[in-house]
């Protein structure tokens, strides 16, 4: 395969093992997210809630792992999740979920901007629009130009910048500080967060684990990831991966203690950034920094390659055939544009953090069931599976004022789940009534 | 609450686990490779031990006297009929046929070069059989080069002989059937026989079981299946397994 491929610029010219394919998948999936959610849950829900975050992100890649090599298997010639939709769905239904697909890629690489946002404007005493061109220039350059050959250039580097900082900042913190002034710390600010015994941390947990595998059954870049690693290795590399993964919102864990034991707090979201201020070795704030934007810029990059490939090869390439040239050209128009629209928003918008963890919780929820139909079913099926996860999404967000919002989750997930059952039941009866006439 | 004790085991768990990970990836990046090699030579080598079983069925079962004695019987009468041309092409034929049987030492071979040897193989029983053996080979263009154990084919046809054309009379349709469907390769082999040979054991069930194994073994993380059906016009046989081409397959291994 030639680099000037298009195909190239989606998988790449070899297949992945499980240690180049875990570390992929580690840079797709450590993000501005991560950074910034781990401190929520810990506050929020305590000691329980932190670890049931990671065990959130380990659950959620282990069981699309087992779910991949089944893809593997079904849609062995495809190279994204668009592909398997044209296959599995109706005309409608493919465009419906295209749509769906595309609003839920925009808020999650909006997301991930915001964040780099936020960084930047507590590190730098520059407007963050000059310090966002050039990282969204990075990240064009890498994933929007570059193609998955370029990204997993930069992976490896990503993953030994992001484990050094969790190893080496928390470690230097505890030997400086100790475990006991920390603890005493929390114990005199935040003691709730020492409360384990907690019910609201377990129905987190649960809630959180659907959210998860939501979010990565719908992940556009892991299922280009499912297509370009090898497939006897397919689920040992998910496992691992979320295992690995695991270990990072952990760390996080481990130094939002550092920064919060001997005081109160303003905005949760930023307070893993106001490290920068705690570090007193040039050294430590130098790798913090690199940490933070080399997991912001990989998650931006797979995004931003995902969302491209999806349009020029399931949108563009649907309406019109497109040469090689062509698919390249829109490459560029596609990044460059999606990069000026997020540097635009995020210039405008005041860097302060959106409501992250729960806001499209419902959304993520809702696509499960769908997503499994469209995965394992065997027939051609009709915009109504789609369809299912809108109405689920919408009668969970319907119930957020008089409920709370986790069991508004559970409602987009039952929603969407029985309705896809009904259409299941009501497919069997009419298969086998038929078969009986 | 959470005691002092718990808390520094909590924070030590926290931040030795991330030490943990880097580890684990690290040993991946080392060992990866080592473990593959050796994954595949274990499998490598009970796979030549297969074929090792399949060689010897091979010659056990079908380079048995009576096979090699009507051949000769066929090849003695076209002498004395002064044939020469057909005696010449026998004998050409059986040679050819004795050598893809003895030098066989690959796990896999193409299509292409299995369907010569069943080829040689017919050819000798047309001569003893003539006109009441019809054959037929239906081979999609698409599946010439993709990989194949070596005998599947030749032995599922030995099998239809022995087990079917041998024991009766009347005429003696095989039909062989090499198709692609999805990412897989279909082979059947069917013969008008109403004779279920797989009741016939030991070689035949024998036979069937080696291709099997062996299938799996060269296929080991894709469905392979080897399935023997009696039908209302004959028996047949079909087997099941991914559709690789060979240029692929050597490069993979030679990648690995």
């Amino acid at each position: 395969m030639k680099k000037t491929d298009f195909q190239y610029y989606i998988g790449g010219a070899f297949q992945l093992g499980i240690g180049f394919g875990v570390v992929s998948l580690l840079s797709r999936w450590v993000t501005g997210n991560t950074i910034l959610s781990s401190p929520e849950t810990i506050i929020k829900y305590g000691l329980t809630g932190g670890i049931g975050y990671s065990l959130m992100g380990a659950l959620a890649l282990i069981l699309f792992g087992i779910l991949a090599k089944k893809i593997r298997d079904r849609f062995h010639d495809q190279q994204t999740i668009g592909d398997v939709l044209r296959q599995r769905l109706t005309p409608l239904g493919y465009w419906f979920m295209i749509s769906i697909l595309l609003v839920i890629s925009f808020h999650s690489i909006f997301v991930q901007a915001m964040g780099a946002g936020i960084l930047l404007h507590m590190i730098f005493p520059l407007p963050v629009f000059s310090g966002m061109v050039f990282f969204l220039l990075f990240c064009f350059f890498i994933g929007g130009a570059g193609g998955i050959h370029r990204i997993h250039q930069l992976a490896g580097i990503n993953v030994v910048l992001i484990f050094s900082a969790v190893i080496i900042i928390p470690v230097y913190f505890y030997i400086q500080e100790g475990v006991y002034p920390v603890y005493e710390g929390i114990k005199l600010y935040h003691p709730y967060i020492l409360y384990v015994k907690n019910m609201e941390a377990i129905w987190f947990i649960l809630t959180a684990i659907l959210i998860g595998f939501g979010q990565v059954i719908i992940d556009r870049a892991t299922w280009q990831r499912v297509f370009i690693i090898k497939k006897e290795k397919l689920r040992m590399t998910f496992t691992l991966a979320g295992l690995i993964w695991a270990t990072i919102p952990l760390a996080l864990s481990s130094l939002i203690m550092i920064i919060i034991f001997g005081r109160s707090y303003d905005s949760i979201y930023s307070l893993l950034f106001e490290l920068i201020g705690k570090i007193n070795s040039t050294l430590l704030i130098v790798l913090f920094v690199l940490f933070c934007f080399s997991a912001i810029s990989s998650a931006i990059s797979a995004e931003l390659h995902a969302i491209v490939s999806l349009i020029i090869k399931n949108i563009v390439g649907m309406l019109r055939p497109l040469n090689n040239k062509e698919k390249w050209r829109f490459t560029y128009l596609f990044s460059g544009a999606i990069c000026l629209l997020l540097l635009f928003i995020v210039s405008i918008l005041p860097p302060s953090p959106i409501e992250l963890l729960f806001f499209f919780g419902n959304i993520y929820a809702s696509m499960i069931v769908p997503m499994l139909y469209i995965i394992l079913g065997s027939k051609t099926l009709p915009a109504l599976i789609p369809l299912a996860s809108v109405i689920g999404t919408a009668g969970g967000f319907a119930a957020l004022p008089i409920m709370e919002n986790l069991l508004t989750i559970w409602i987009s997930f039952s929603l969407s789940s029985f309705l896809c059952l009904g259409y299941f039941i009501y497919n069997l009866l009419r298969t086998k009534l038929t078969v009986k006439v | 609450m959470l005691p002092i004790e718990s808390f520094s085991i909590y924070i030590m768990f926290c931040v030795l686990v991330p030490l943990a990970g880097a580890f684990t990836l690290l040993f991946l990046f080392v060992f990866e490779k080592r473990i593959d090699l050796l994954e595949k030579q274990k499998r490598e080598i009970a796979l030549e031990r297969e074929l090792q079983t399949a060689l010897y069925n091979q010659l056990n079962q079908e380079i048995q006297p009576h096979f090699f004695f009507n051949t000769l019987n066929s090849i003695l009468a076209l002498a004395r009929l002064d044939r020469k041309t057909e005696l010449i092409r026998s004998i050409e034929t059986l040679s050819k046929l004795l050598k893809f049987k003895y030098r066989t030492i690959n796990n896999f071979i193409s299509i292409e070069d299995e369907l010569t040897y069943v080829n040689y193989y017919l050819e000798i029983q047309k001569t003893r059989f003539r006109d009441r053996l019809h054959y037929e080979i239906h081979l999609d263009n698409c599946v010439n080069k993709a990989i194949i154990i070596p005998f599947l084919i030749q032995t599922l046809v030995e099998n239809a002989f022995k087990h079917a054309f041998e024991r009766h009379i009347g005429e003696a349709l095989l039909k062989i059937k090499i198709i692609k469907i999805e990412s897989a390769i279909h082979v059947s082999v069917w013969n008008n026989s109403l004779e279920n040979y797989e009741t016939s054991p030991p070689d035949g069930g024998l036979g069937l079981e080696n291709i099997k194994r062996r299938l799996e073994l060269l296929f080991p993380d894709d469905e392979t299946s080897v399935q023997l059906t009696d039908q209302e016009d004959g028996t047949a046989v079909l087997a099941i397994f991914p559709h690789v081409i060979m240029s692929e397959k050597l490069e993979g291994e030679s990648m690995q």
